[in-house]
């Protein structure tokens, strides 16, 4: 009976083997360079993919981890909701969403079960959205003395483009704490 | 103007320090308390805060500890009284227990609750802008 072969160690093969041949050889023929630089071009993408998914997993990651220590009512002290589990899904999508230069977000749990993802640049700049079981986005944010708050829905692929907006709009001076994707 | 069990009065001055204890470490950054740390509580309203500045710090502890209860007391929001009332919310006294207060006022809205949590969260950034981080 012949083994499973599984998918992941089907990418893995693929993925020597395209580094090999991106490495080099010494071939000299011009469909030899063409294919190299084709694989070149394929591994920086694969590995560009790899940094970008690394950091959103490590965030989802935070998320799941407050899905636990807040998962019970009370968690606050104070009489606070357990987090929502719908909650953690929808920011999870939010996460996964978000494109290619937005900064990614840190997380706080809300009384009433919500998440908070804050993009924080310093006391006074700041942008924070609330996350909560359906898909409407509360958010507020802090640029020195001018503050505002709006409402946008998220349709589970595509963050809002007011949203990204506001999130530029805090990070146009340094980083937030995680990092750039 | 009545003087409280604590021996504080029931009124509450603009220069008065107030605080905020954190019982989960996702509340604050390494230097900053994060805006969620400060809203309300969905069954009353109010966000629950005691009278105490940063000093005398074991005085503040132990308060902090009594409300932790058996959560874990990581740290700290402090702020005055009047970065309260400059976002256009109240500070009231309600004991017991001894310094307990509670930040009330604001909006509230059941026909649109996401509005409502979109207004809550940027008075919330105001305040947390004006809070210093004492950790434990």
């Amino acid at each position: 009976m012949p083994e499973p072969i599984s998918t992941l160690g089907l990418c893995f093969a693929g993925y020597v083997s395209l580094s090999a041949y991106a490495k080099g050889g010494s071939a000299i023929s011009v469909e030899a360079n063409a294919a190299r630089n084709a694989a070149n071009a394929v591994m920086d993408s694969m590995e560009r993919s790899q940094a970008i998914f690394g950091k959103k997993t490590a965030a989802i990651s935070q998320l799941r981890a407050l899905a636990i220590e807040c998962g019970q009512e009370n968690w606050d002290g104070d009489g606070a909701a357990a987090i929502d589990p719908k909650a953690i899904l929808n920011a999870e999508a939010i996460v996964r969403a978000l494109p290619i230069g937005v900064l990614l977000p840190e997380f706080a749990p809300e009384p009433d079960g919500s998440v908070s993802l804050d993009w924080i640049h310093s006391r006074t700049c700041q942008f924070s959205m609330s996350v909560g079981s359906n898909h409407r986005l509360a958010y507020a944010w802090l640029d020195g003395t001018d503050s505002g708050h709006g409402v946008a829905s998220f349709d589970g692929s595509t963050v809002p483009p007011r949203v990204i907006e506001g999130i530029f709009a805090i990070a146009k001076n340094g980083h937030a704490p995680i990092g750039t994707i | 103007m009545a003087t409280l069990p604590s021996g504080l009065s029931d009124s509450i001055s603009d220069d008065e320090g107030l605080a905020r204890f954190l019982t989960q470490s996702s509340q604050f950054t390494t230097t900053l308390v994060k805006p969620a740390a400060f809203l309300p509580n969905p069954k009353d309203h109010q966000t629950s805060v005691s009278r105490h500045g940063p000093e005398p710090k074991a005085d503040l502890w132990m308060l902090g500890l009594s409300a932790a209860g058996t959560r874990t007391l990581y740290a700290a929001a402090i702020f005055k009284a009047q970065t309260v009332r400059a976002a256009q919310l109240e500070v009231e006294a309600d004991e017991p227990p001894p310094r307990h207060a509670v930040i009330t006022g604001w909006p509230w809205d059941t026909a649109d609750p996401d509005l409502q949590r979109a207004k809550q969260k940027e008075l919330a950034l105001k305040i947390a802008s004006q809070a210093h981080l004492l950790r434990r």
